[in-house]
């Protein structure tokens, strides 16, 4: 699994700087998906407290659906996966590949391919959404830093569009 | 662009997050085999659409993944209102 966390391809991981706007390969994390149709089973399993509000994050975890919810940190391994009970907690670190945009215009950039209101995106709110077609999850970690979440096969592309918007403001 | 609002989310989000998945409340028969063609044909291809109020399932894909019902009118493409999978008619 080590092995794994250091795949950041095709994301280079050297950072590329534009005008207003720094793109990163995100630090190497675990992602776990959650997913019970009651929270209160996944929270006795693993001893956490899950947020209650799609797009709330509590700690490592957001909320995504009515009944998923992403656990993404550097260095966590649930003891069970839950095995014979009505939830599943599954591996998921290797689907996707993190980018992160930082700078003031990183917000603007995001707009550029991304419908949603981004002005009125609170801070640390995580959501899924699209950005040119492609599926992303979005979470804004500070006022100007912003997080994005791409499945591995639509990251060059995504990068791609990315540094097309970022070239031409 | 429309805004639609997701019972799921509870919140309105921008349409090209959603997916269109045809007219709502189309039971699927409890036991086809015992269907004569044109019943079957009737299930699977004949649906009402009307000029006007029309109650159709969405899903939030690229969102919170849910399929929900909404009243939309077709005419003038307003969304009347968007309520829950399961729950009834509106």
């Amino acid at each position: 699994m080590a092995d794994a966390l250091l795949r950041c391809e095709p994301v280079p991981a050297a950072p590329a700087a534009y005008s207003g706007v720094t793109i990163t390969l995100a630090p190497p994390m675990r992602r776990w998906s959650l997913r019970a149709k009651s929270r209160q089973a996944l929270e006795t399993h693993l001893g956490l407290s899950l947020p209650r509000k799609i797009g709330e994050t509590l700690g490592d975890i957001a909320c995504l659906g009515p009944d998923e919810w992403l656990w993404r940190a550097v260095d966590v391994e649930p003891k069970e996966t839950g095995a014979g009970l009505p939830l599943s907690v599954v591996d998921v670190s290797e689907r996707s590949v993190g980018i992160i945009l930082e700078g003031h215009a990183a917000r603007a950039m995001l707009n550029a391919g991304c419908p949603l209101d981004l002005e009125r995106f609170a801070v640390g709110r995580m959501t899924r959404t699209i950005y040119e077609g492609v599926e992303i999850i979005l979470s804004r970690e500070s006022e100007t830093r912003w997080s994005v979440d791409v499945w591995r096969s639509f990251a060059e592309h995504l990068l791609l569009s990315f540094t097309t918007v970022a070239r031409n403001r | 662009m429309i805004l639609i609002h997701c019972p799921y989310c509870d919140e309105k989000r921008p349409e090209l997050e959603f997916t269109y998945a045809g007219e709502a409340h189309i039971a699927r028969p409890a036991d086809p085999s015992t269907l004569s063609d044109e019943e079957w044909e009737r299930y699977l291809f004949i649906r009402a659409n009307p000029k006007g109020r029309h109650n159709e399932r969405w899903r939030h894909s690229f969102g919170c993944g849910r399929f929900f019902n909404a009243v939309r009118d077709t005419v003038t493409d307003k969304f009347e209102t968007t309520y829950k999978a399961g729950e009834p008619r509106k």
